[in-house]
C-alpha cells in the first residue's frame, strides 16, 4: 500500500497528504525550475522534474477523490528573474492540476516572492494559510498565529528526509514527521521535489520555527509505501 | 613495415658533438664541462638533427641540459646570421611550476655566458608562462615573444586557445616534455597529449623530446610522447641511460625480531635508526607514504633528540603552503637542512642541492617509484646513490627485499597508461571549437594520432559530440547544454555563445578540486580530510586517519573535533586513503619468491632454505633469519600461497565468518576481486557482505557461513567488467570520481559567472546530475568515463581479469583450507585492510528490515518498562 491513514481523516499517500472529509489533497515545496536554478549556477543537469511530476501526482489524483489541491508553498523555485520557459512549465504544472480538480489553492511559502502573476494569470488564489474543519495547512517558515480551533497543523519547508545506516550502509528516504506544537498535531510533509533527495535531519540544522523537540517527533519513511519508523529518538 | 620505435645503443662520439657545436656554444661547454654527459653523447645530435628521443635517465644525470644544448646552438646560429625571428622556436613543459622556475634560471644563466663568450647580447629570448603569470609579462610575450617557451601542460592549453598567443607557436621547432614518467599514467598526461596535437596541427611537424625518470615500458612511453602519424607511430628514438648511476640500496629493520617487539619498542628503535643514519651522513632526505606521517616524523626527531634538531630540519609535502615548500627548497640548496622529510612533493626533479642519503619510511611499492626516490641522493652523475628502506614488519620485510632485488636487476614494474577518456577529450574538443571551423573527420584524425586515443572507437567520439552540441536534451532546451555550434549537414563544428570562451579558460584543466578539513583534537592538528569525507561523518563515527583510529565530535567550519578513539572499530572506510598500491609486476615477483620458498621449504633442510633466502635476496642475517621464520610458520599451520596459487582460509571467530583470500596481487587488483566476489555472496545469500582489501590479499565476512567455493566457480573472466560495474553502482568512489568526470568534461562549472563552486557544492550538484543523466541514458558518455576511471585507471580490471583467466586455464590453482585461527599470512590482511560493505540488498528491503529491527527495539523497549 502507498498510503497510511495517522488521523481520523488524515491520510500519507506518497509523498502527499490527503484530507478525506474536504477531498483535499496536499503537496508541499515542488520547487519547480530547481533544475534551470542549478543549470544557472553552472551544472548542466537536463530536465526531467515535471514531466515526472505530473506522472507522480496522477497516479494519486487516480486513486482518490479529490477536488481540491492545495500547495503548501514553494511552488517554484525562485531566484530572480524566470525565463519564459520556467514561466512556461509554472503554468503548464497548474493547468495540469486544474484540468483535474475543481480548485488549486496555492499557499504562501518562503521561495514564493513573484508567485503573485502566475497566480493571477490562471485567476488562483494565494494566501497565507488554508484551513478546512480543524486543520490548518501552512509553509511553516513562520510562526503560526491563530490557532483557535485548530486540532492539526501541516506544513512543507523543511524537506525532511530520514537517514538509515547499519554498519557502512546508509540510505536516505523523504519521511513525514508527526509531533506536537502548542498541543495540536504537527504534521511536516516532505518536499514533493524529485530532483533532490531531502534534507537529513539528523545531521542538518532545522529551519522551520514550529519544530521544537525533534527526537520526540515521530517519522515516516516514503518509498513504495509509508513506513512507520517510531520516534526519531528510537532511530539514533 | 619497419619499426618506428627503435632504441639508440652507441653513443656519438666526442668529436662527432663537438662538430655540431658553433665556436661560442662549444667554447661555453668547456668552459663549465670537463666532457660531456653519458646522455649528452647520446643526445645531442640526434636532436640537433630533428629526430624524436625519449631519454630515461635518473635524476642529475644532465637531461635537461642535454635537451637544450642542440636547441641553444641552433638558435645561438640564428642570432649569429642575425636571422633570430620574434617566434617562438621551443616549448618546454613540465608538470611543475616549481620545476620551471629552476629550468628559466638554469637557461638564463649559461645563456648570460654566452653573451659573455660572444662578447654581444645574441637576444635569446626565455620566459615562464603558467596559471602565476601577470597579464602585463603575458601581454609583454605577445610583443616579444620568449624564443623558449616554458610552461605546464594546463597553460599550453590556454596558450592554444588564445588567438593572439597561438600565432606566436607557429614556427615552433622543438617541443620538450620533461618529467613525462608523471604524466603519462594520469588524465593530465592524456590533456597534454591532445594539446600535442594540437600544437602539431598548428606548427606542421616538430622535434619532441622527452625526458623521463626510471619508467618502463619505455617503447610505449616513447609511443605516447610521440603519437601516430595516422596508422603507424612517428619515429622516436629512445636513448636508455637509466642505470648510469652506481647505486647502493639496502633494506634495513630497526630490531632483529620483527614479531615480538611491542609497538613504543618498535618506534624507540626506529627512532634510533633514524638519528644514526642522519648522523652518519651530511644531508638526508626521507620519504614516508603519507602527508601526516611526514608530520608525525619531524615532530617524533625534533621530541626524542631535541639537541640536535630544532633549525635543521624541515617537512616538504603538498598540503604546505608555496612558501613554505620554497623555503625549504632554498635551504636545502644552500646546505643549511640536516633532514628533510616528504611524502611525494621531493619526487620530482626540483634542484635541491646535495643530498648523500635517502630513507625511505614505509614501502615505495614500485620499483620505479623506489629507484626515483633513492635517485634524489648523489644528485651529479658519478655520485652513488644511496638509499635505505627502513622496514617494521614481516610482509614489508619481504616486499621490500623482493623490491631491492629488482631495482638491483633493473626490473621495473610497468606504468598503465590512461586511454580513451572522453571526459578530457570533451574539453579539448570544446577548446578546439572555440578557435575554428573544423571538420568532425579532420578532427577525429587529428585525435587518433594521439597515442591516448589511437583506439578511440568513431562511435563514442560521436557521442562526445552529441554531447557538447546538447542532443541529450529535447529540442526547445537544447540551447541550454549546447556548448558547441555543430551542423549535421556539414559536419561542421564551431563555437557557440559568446561566454564559451570565457567558460573554456576558467574550467580548463584535469586536476579535481579537492578542499581539506583540519582535523584537530582540542587545538591539536591531527592531520587533514576530504571535505567530501566530512560530510558523510556524523557523531561518533569511527575513523582512520594516519594510521590511527579517531571518533568525529562535530565540525565547525573548515575543522572537524576529534577524539582518539583506539577500541572501536572503524564505521567510515576512508577512501580518501592516500596510500599507495603495490605494483602488480612487483607483486607477481614476490609471488615468485613465495613459490620457490615453498619449493625449498618442501625438500630442503632448515640451512639450504636460509642460503636460498640469503642468496636470491641482498640481505642481512637476521633479515634473511626473519623471512624464514615467516615462511616456515605459514608452511607448517596453513599454506604457502604465491604466484600461481590461491590459497582461501576460513575461520570462525565466535561472532562472524571470515573468508581470508591470499591474492598477492596489487591493492588495484584485489578492489576488482573483492568487490566481484562480494558481489556473487551477496548475490548467492541475498545480503550485504563486509570485506575489506590490502596488496596481499583481501577477506569478506558475515555473520552467516558463506558459499565461497560456489562463488569461485562463478567467477569468470569474461564477466568480470558486468559484476563489477553492478557492484559499484551506489558507491562513494563512483560518485566521486563521476564528479571529476563531469568537471573534466564541463558538466559542471567549477567556475561561473563569476563565482567559483566549492567541493561539497560540486559533490552535491553532481549526486543530482548523475540521476538525472541515468534517466535519459544509463551509458551517457561521461557516466561511462566515471566508471572506465574507476576500473581502469584507479583499479586494474586488466590485470584483474589476467588472473582469473589463469585460474580458468587452471594455471593458477585454488586452495581452500579452514583454519581455527588466523594463519601468519592473515594478520596483515586482517589488521590493515580497509574495510567496506557492498550494498546489494535493495533499497526497499533494506528499509522494511530496518523497520522490523526498529520496530521490535520499540516493543522491547516498552516491555522491559512494565
Amino acid at each position: 500500500m502507498r498510503e497510511l491513514t495517522i488521523d481520523n481523516g488524515i491520510r500519507l499517500l506518497d509523498l502527499s497528504v490527503y484530507l478525506e472529509e474536504s477531498h483535499t489533497l496536499i503537496i508541499a515545496d515542488t520547487h519547480i525550475g530547481f533544475e534551470e536554478y542549478l543549470n544557472k549556477t553552472g551544472v548542466m543537469v537536463p530536465r526531467f522534474q515535471l514531466k515526472e511530476l505530473k506522472k507522480r501526482l496522477l497516479e494519486i489524483l487516480e486513486s482518490v477523490d479529490a477536488e481540491q489541491v492545495v500547495i503548501n508553498g514553494d511552488l517554484k523555485h525562485e531566484f530572480g528573474t524566470i525565463s519564459r520557459q520556467e514561466w512556461r512549465d509554472t503554468l503548464d504544472f497548474l493547468d495540469f492540476l486544474m484540468g483535474r480538480v475543481g480548485r488549486v489553492v496555492l499557499v504562501k511559502g518562503n521561495h514564493d516572492t513573484i508567485l503573485g502573476p502566475i497566480a493571477r494569470k490562471r485567476g488562483l488564489e494565494i494566501v497565507n494559510e488554508w484551513k478546512a474543519d480543524n486543520v490548518l495547512v501552512m509553509h511553516g517558515d513562520k510562526e503560526a498565529k491563530n490557532l483557535k480551533g485548530v486540532k492539526t497543523i501541516i506544513i512543507g519547508h523543511e524537506h525532511p528526509a530520514i537517514m538509515l545506516r547499519e554498519k557502512n550502509r546508509r540510505e536516505l528516504f523523504k519521511c513525514f514527521l508527526k509531533g506536537t506544537y502548542r498541543g495540536r498535531t504537527l504534521i511536516v510533509m516532505p518536499s514533493f521535489n524529485l530532483v533532490t533527495e531531502g534534507t537529513n535531519i539528523q545531521s542538518s540544522r532545522l529551519l522551520s520555527p514550529l519544530i521544537r523537540n525533534i527526537d520526540e517527533f515521530e517519522v515516516y519513511a516514503v518509498a513504495d509505501g509509508i513506513y512507520p519508523l517510531g520516534r526519531l529518538s528510537d532511530i539514533k | 613495415m619497419r619499426n618506428k620505435i627503435t632504441f639508440k645503443r652507441k653513443p656519438n662520439t666526442k668529436e662527432e658533438v663537438d662538430k655540431i657545436l658553433n665556436p661560442v656554444v662549444k667554447k661555453w661547454f668547456y668552459s663549465r664541462f670537463k666532457e660531456y654527459s653519458l646522455p649528452q653523447l647520446f643526445g645531442v645530435s640526434e636532436i640537433n638533427s630533428r629526430n624524436n628521443v625519449i631519454i630515461s635517465a635518473p635524476t642529475g644525470a644532465t637531461k635537461t641540459l642535454t635537451a637544450f644544448l642542440s636547441i641553444i646552438n641552433n638558435l645561438v646560429d640564428l642570432a649569429n646570421k642575425g636571422l633570430l625571428e620574434d617566434i617562438t622556436y621551443c616549448v618546454y613543459v613540465s608538470p611543475l611550476k616549481a620545476l620551471n622556475e629552476d629550468i628559466r634560471v638554469n637557461l638564463l644563466r649559461p645563456l648570460e655566458e654566452i653573451n659573455a663568450i660572444a662578447g654581444r647580447d645574441l637576444g635569446i629570448r626565455v620566459a615562464v608562462r603558467t596559471g602565476d603569470t601577470s597579464t602585463s609579462e603575458r601581454s609583454s610575450m605577445l610583443r616579444k615573444p620568449p624564443h623558449i617557451l616554458i610552461t605546464t601542460p594546463e597553460s599550453l592549453a590556454i596558450v592554444l586557445s588564445t588567438i593572439k598567443f597561438k600565432e606566436t607557436l607557429r614556427n615552433v621547432q622543438w617541443l620538450i616534455i620533461d618529467e613525462i614518467h608523471a604524466l603519462a599514467d594520469n588524465k593530465r598526461g592524456t590533456h597534454l597529449s591532445l594539446s600535442v596535437e594540437r600544437l602539431r596541427r598548428l606548427a606542421n611537424d616538430f622535434c619532441t623530446v622527452g625526458l623521463s625518470a626510471t619508467v618502463a615500458p619505455l617503447e610505449e612511453v616513447a609511443k605516447f610522447l610521440v603519437g601516430y602519424d595516422n596508422d603507424e607511430p612517428r619515429r622516436c628514438r629512445i636513448i636508455d641511460v637509466q642505470f648510469v648511476k652506481k647505486m647502493d640500496l639496502r633494506v634495513l629493520s630497526p630490531v632483529p625480531d620483527l614479531i615480538n617487539t611491542t609497538h613504543e619498542a618498535m618506534q624507540e628503535a626506529m627512532y634510533e635508526l633514524i638519528d644514526g643514519l642522519i648522523q652518519e651522513h651530511r644531508t638526508t632526505l626521507i620519504f614516508t607514504n603519507t602527508r601526516s606521517a611526514t608530520e608525525r616524523v619531524v615532530n617524533h626527531l625534533k621530541e626524542r633528540f631535541p639537541s640536535r634538531y630544532d633549525e635543521n630540519i624541515g617537512a616538504h609535502h603538498g598540503s604546505l603552503s608555496k612558501s613554505v615548500r620554497h623555503n625549504i627548497e632554498e635551504r636545502l640548496r644552500k646546505g643549511e637542512l640536516k633532514v628533510v622529510v616528504s611524502s611525494t612533493s621531493l619526487e620530482l626533479g626540483i634542484d635541491i642541492g646535495y643530498i648523500d642519503l635517502v630513507i625511505l619510511l614505509g614501502s615505495p611499492k614500485s620499483v620505479a617509484r623506489a629507484l626515483q626516490r633513492v635517485g634524489r641522493s648523489g644528485h651529479r652523475l658519478h655520485d652513488v646513490t644511496k638509499g635505505r628502506i627502513i622496514v617494521l614488519d614481516r610482509d614489508d620485510l619481504v616486499e621490500n627485499a623482493v623490491l631491492l632485488k629488482s631495482a638491483v636487476e633493473r626490473k621495473i614494474d610497468r606504468i598503465h597508461i590512461p586511454t580513451n577518456a572522453t571526459d578530457v577529450l570533451a574539453q579539448h574538443i570544446f577548446g578546439i571549437a572555440i578557435n575554428e571551423r573544423i571538420h568532425i573527420d579532420e578532427l577525429y584524425s587529428m585525435i587518433r594520432n594521439s597515442y591516448s586515443y589511437h583506439t578511440l572507437d568513431r562511435a563514442v567520439f560521436m557521442e562526445l559530440i552529441n554531447y557538447l552540441a546538447g542532443r541529450f536534451a529535447s529540442l526547445e532546451e537544447r540551447h541550454i547544454y549546447a556548448k558547441i555550434w555543430y551542423d549535421e549537414e556539414t559536419g561542421m563544428i564551431g563555437r557557440r555563445g559568446r561566454l564559451a570562451r570565457m567558460l573554456y579558460m576558467t574550467n580548463i584543466g584535469t586536476i579535481p578540486d579537492e578542499s581539506f578539513i583540519e582535523v584537530k583534537i582540542g587545538s591539536q592538528p591531527i592531520g587533514k580530510i576530504d571535505e567530501a569525507f566530512l560530510e558523510r561523518l556524523k557523531r561518533g563515527d569511527v575513523f582512520v586517519l594516519g594510521g590511527e583510529k579517531y571518533e568525529f565530535l562535530y565540525s565547525r567550519g573548515m575543522t572537524a573535533q576529534v577524539k582518539a578513539s583506539v577500541y572501536k572499530p572503524p564505521t567510515i572506510p576512508s577512501w580518501i586513503s592516500e596510500m599507495l598500491p603495490l605494483s602488480f609486476d612487483l607483486a607477481m615477483e614476490i609471488g615468485r619468491f613465495r613459490r620457490l620458498i615453498n619449493e625449498h621449504l618442501e625438500s630442503e633442510p632448515e640451512e639450504d632454505v636460509l642460503n636460498f633466502i640469503n642468496e636470491y635476496l641482498y640481505l642481512d642475517e637476521n633479515s634473511a633469519r626473519a623471512i624464514y621464520n615467516y615462511f616456515r610458520e605459514q608452511y607448517d599451520y596453513s599454506i604457502i600461497p604465491h604466484d600461481r596459487r590461491i590459497v582461501i582460509e576460513n575461520y570462525y571467530d565466535d561472532k562472524a565468518h571470515y573468508y581470508i583470500f591470499h591474492t598477492l596481487f596489487g591493492r588495484r587488483v584485489n578492489d576488482v576481486l573483492s568487490r566481484a566476489i562480494a558481489y556473487i555472496l551477496s548475490r548467492i545469500h541475498n545480503m550485504d557482505i563486509e570485506m575489506a582489501i590490502t596488496d596481499n590479499g583481501f577477506y569478506v565476512s558475515s555473520l552467516k557461513k558463506l558459499q565461497v567455493e560456489r562463488a569461485m566457480k562463478i567467477l569468470r573472466a569474461d564477466k568480470l567488467e558486468m559484476l563489477l560495474r553492478l557492484a559499484l553502482e551506489r558507491t562513494e568512489v563512483l560518485r566521486r570520481r563521476f564528479r571529476h568526470c563531469a568537471t573534466r568534461a564541463l558538466m559542471i562549472l567549477r567556475n561561473y559567472k563569476g563565482r567559483s563552486k566549492r567541493v561539497g557544492r560540486q559533490q552535491v550538484s553532481s549526486q543530482i546530475l548523475y540521476n538525472a543523466l541515468k534517466r535519459i541514458n544509463p551509458d551517457f558518455a561521461i557516466i561511462k568515463e566515471a566508471r572506465r576511471e574507476v576500473l581502469e585507471d584507479l583499479m586494474d580490471i586488466k590485470n584483474a581479469e589476467l588472473v582469473v583467466r589463469m585460474i580458468e586455464e587452471k594455471k593458477m590453482e585454488v586452495k581452500f583450507t579452514s583454519l581455527t585461527i588466523p594463519s601468519p599470512f592473515s594478520f596483515g590482511i586482517l589488521l590493515s585492510g580497509k574495510s567496506d560493505i557492498l550494498k546489494i540488498e535493495d533499497r526497499i528491503e533494506f528499509l522494511k528490515r530496518m523497520q522490523a529491527m526498529i520496530l521490535q527495539k520499540i516493543q522491547l523497549d516498552k516491555a522491559r518498562r512494565k
